[in-house]
């Protein structure tokens, strides 16, 4: 699979519609006012913006600002309490969905929602499956595929069973099915987070090319290199407002990263700043680390008592690169080393042996056993000290557990409740917990405060922190980047499978670890 | 897009009881059934009560319940085990060849048996941990195999056990109580132990919950689930030798149609098909229900297809109440 038209676009900037000339493209959608509240959250105030027919438009901001409720009210899930949103002059009104379709905007999500056993063309089709006297009409489903690939340029095959696709393609299969009906706007939300540097340039000049058809898109992203390359303008929100738009071709990555954090109140949040022993022996060190596709070529030390943030974006490699030091994925080059000895390929069994404990990127898939109690999910990973002979003593488990509760203060009935019952934060507590009681000396945390609660969140910062105190040696993967000053020590950013920076100590502020990770 | 958590009560919405009551109200449920069920069939069944009965129960009760340890194992590690009906039948013939035929001597038959039936349910656990076949289908394969090699050793005739003082006592009775039945119980009491206080156990139950967690917590599930099917293997083995001590021969065709028996008790008893949650004194009751409902049909003289009909439709019904009970007081959350 390839685009037909061999190069990438290598100057940078956008194709050459140029919305801003006099009257030259067609307004396509005006959002005016849209105000929108969830109980306990104000999501969106007074949002407003105007996007024309050819215009791609990024849109920007922190986790938490708002684009994901904006995009929900313009497909049409969610109703706005206020404002009003017209499409090519006509309004949205209240209509949900279907109003949504009828208008013209297409969303293609984050999450894929593809069938990989069907094929490209069915997937295109899914749900409304074109009939002919009967029986499904392949041979037409067939056809509409191949022609929203041709105007895209685009080397697909529609029998092929999407699950034989790489992940680009079946991106593009997305977008392709979302182009099938048309839109006056089509809104992609990050579309390329999840891929590998290589596969991303398809996706942008797809894009370039639906742009250049008369299709507004509003194209959500993190990464500033793939805005500059494609997008008009950006959109920056912040805090449930639309802040600015500016233009990308004029605007530097300070002034957007300043516009996206507002007046930080940082210095109030940021812990006293430690003292880390860096000329002693590192517990772990890794050398020329790579997972291919996502980790190219990762060297880092991290040393006892330092808390070692790894800041990246989405698909930059950070899960995979916990995973390959804790041995649960093989490196395809590449040494790691823990207290200087090198350890060739270790398996897992060989890291937890020697004091490695991970927790997963997702605790409901990988971390927790949810009908098990705390109890059990706490000492699940060693349980020597809690047996006498082959015998688990349950008055050993019980008191290993409350101390674990208290310490880490896991707000549960008993320690005997199953986990499912607790708060995300405090189930993210157990699953650390867990390798507390394994005497784990290196922690890899894999965004540990994903869906966590705000005062869980300062627990758990308060919490390495102590642990780092205590001398174990923590690696904080986190794409959260505005809490790694929060946390950590020193900080590498990690962009598109490279270390691209390293800040240490009062160096480590959510500007300069943004600016890092997204730069461009 | 994730949603911000809320601190909230440990009981469950509704005020229905806490977990761990929850599972009580099961077996207590199922206790009550089965006392119901006494009631009735007291009244209705003639010789019910009867101590003879009774002990025949008891005996029918293990041809059961002794493949039903290793089976709540093995459904609660998220797996399934069809292989058990042939499996017994061919235990049984092997133990009845080995001592007649093969000149093993008694003891030697029962070893050859047993060893056997590790051997087998080693097989079936490595084709899942090794290369995931599921295991439905490496157990078919097993009950598929077995069953024809059953059959074809013997021709389809019963092989005659040579008289022993060993087959006496594992067919008939140790102070007054069935053999098998005291095998069973004692076996009861180590799975139940091994299930609750051993870190196997307890990988079993982390597996089943969920498999990833586990691994990532540095459980071996490939040596768990070998072991699983191992045992289950072994534990058919023993229904076998108890079998043949019992009918005098090893049988081919006998004990056709227990492995849904099996897993019909184990299911009543409260242990999800999915994996996860269950016990072995939910299986002990479940044990028991099945083998009064069985006995009850047969000494009321209804026509023993029916019976099978009036099986399915009880056994369907248990297990519906336990899945409506369990899923109103379950506290699910979403993250």
């Amino acid at each position: 699979m390839g685009a037909t038209d061999a190069s990438a676009s290598t100057a940078a900037g956008p194709s050459t519609v140029a919305p801003d000339s006099a009257g030259a493209a067609a307004v396509a959608v005006v959002v005016d006012g849209v105000t929108k509240h969830y109980p306990g959250v104000q999501a969106l105030t007074d949002a407003a913006m105007t996007i024309r027919s050819g215009e791609i438009r990024a849109l920007l901001g922190r986790n938490g600002a708002g684009k994901s409720t904006l995009i929900r009210v313009l497909s049409g899930v969610e109703r706005a309490d206020a404002g009003t949103v017209d499409v090519a002059g006509e309004r949205f009104g209240d209509g949900g969905v279907r109003r949504a379709a009828e208008l013209g905007i297409s969303t293609v999500h984050q999450e894929l929602s593809l069938v990989p056993e069907l094929s490209v063309a069915e997937n295109m089709y899914l749900g409304r499956w074109p009939r002919k006297g009967g029986h499904v009409d392949f041979a037409g489903m067939r056809a509409g595929a191949a022609a929203v690939f041709g105007r895209l340029g685009l080397d697909i095959d529609p029998d092929a069973p999407v699950g034989s696709l790489s992940l680009a393609a079946r991106q593009l299969v997305e977008i392709g099915r979302a182009l099938r009906e048309e839109p006056r706007l089509l809104i992609l939300d990050e579309p390329t987070s999840a891929l590998a540097a290589a596969e991303v340039d398809v996706v942008l000049d797809t894009v370039t090319r639906i742009a250049e058809a008369g299709v507004a898109v509003l194209y959500v992203s993190h990464r500033l290199e793939e805005i500059r390359r494609i997008a008009h303008s950006a959109t920056v929100m912040r805090d449930g407002r639309v802040v600015e738009t500016v233009d990308t071709a004029e605007a530097d990555t300070a002034h957007i990263v300043s516009l996206m954090l507002g007046d930080a109140t940082e210095a109030a949040e940021r812990p006293a700043l430690r003292t880390v022993d860096r000329d002693a022996t590192p517990l772990l060190s890794v050398r020329g680390l790579s997972v291919p596709p996502k980790v190219l070529d990762v060297s880092f030390d991290v040393h006892a008592g330092e808390v070692l943030g790894i800041g990246g974006l989405m698909g930059s490699g950070r899960t995979e690169i916990l995973r390959a030091i804790a041995g649960f994925a093989p490196a395809a080059a590449g040494t790691i080393a823990v207290d200087g000895r090198d350890l060739g390929r270790p398996s897992a069994r060989a890291m937890k042996r020697l004091g490695v404990g991970m927790t997963p990127e997702d605790r409901k898939d990988e971390g927790v056993v949810p009908l098990l109690g705390v109890d059990e999910n706490l000492v699940m990973s060693e349980l020597d000290s809690v047996r006498t002979g082959p015998t688990i003593v349950p008055a050993k488990v019980r008191n290993a557990a409350q101390a674990l509760i208290r310490r880490l203060s896991i707000a549960t009935a008993e320690p005997r409740t199953p986990i499912v019952n607790l708060s995300g934060g405090n189930q993210q507590k157990a699953v650390i917990g867990r390798w507390l009681h394994a005497g784990s000396r290196i922690l890899l945390l894999d965004e540990p405060t994903r869906g966590v609660d705000v005062q869980a969140k300062a627990e758990l910062y308060r919490l390495v922190r102590e642990l780092a105190d205590g001398g174990v040696a923590v690696v904080f993967v986190s794409g959260e980047l505005e809490e790694l000053p929060l946390v950590c020590d020193r900080v590498l950013a990690l962009r598109e499978g490279r270390i691209v920076g390293e800040l240490t100590g009062s160096e480590v502020t959510t500007d300069a670890v943004l600016t890092a990770a997204m730069a461009a | 897009m994730t949603v911000t958590q809320t601190a909230e009560s440990q009981v469950s919405p509704g005020g229905a009881p806490a977990p761990r009551m929850r599972r009580s109200l099961n077996e207590i449920g199922l206790l009550a059934a089965i006392v119901v069920l006494y009631v009735a069939l007291g009244s209705t069944a003639a010789g019910f009560l009867s101590v003879d009965n009774q002990l025949g129960m008891l005996r029918d009760a293990a041809t059961v319940g002794i493949a039903a340890w290793g089976v709540t194992l093995v459904i609660i590690s998220g797996e399934i085990d069809i292989s058990i009906g042939p499996a017994v039948a061919f235990a049984s013939v092997l133990v009845a060849k080995g001592a007649a035929e093969w000149g093993l001597g008694v003891g030697g038959a029962v070893l050859l048996t047993l060893a056997a039936g590790m051997a087998w349910g080693a097989l079936a656990g490595w084709l899942r941990a090794r290369f995931e076949v599921p295991s439905f289908i490496a157990t078919l394969g097993i009950w598929s195999a077995l069953g024809g090699l059953g059959l074809y050793l013997t021709d389809a005739l019963p092989v005659v056990l040579p008289s022993s003082g060993l087959f006496d006592v594992l067919g008939g009775t140790v102070l007054g109580i069935p053999t098998p039945a005291l095998v069973m119980i004692a076996l009861f009491l180590v799975f139940a132990y091994v299930a609750r206080y051993t870190g196997y156990g307890r990988s079993v139950y982390a597996i089943g919950g969920n498999a990833p967690a586990a691994r990532m917590a540095g459980i071996d599930l490939a040596k768990v689930r070998v072991l699983l099917f191992a045992t289950t293997g072994l534990l058919s083995a023993i229904t076998g030798i108890l079998l043949a001590a019992r009918l005098g021969s090893g049988n081919g065709g006998a004990a056709s149609g227990l492995e849904f028996d099996v897993i019909a008790a184990v299911v009543i008893g409260g242990t999800a098909l999915a994996g996860g949650r269950g016990s072995m004194l939910g299986t002990l009751l479940g044990v028991v229900f099945i083998t009064v409902i069985s006995n009850g049909l047969v000494l009321l003289g209804v026509d023993s297809f029916l019976q099978n009909v009036v099986r399915g439709v009880i056994i369907v019904a248990a297990v519906l109440v336990n899945v409506l009970v369990t899923k109103r007081s379950r506290a699910t959350r979403e993250t």
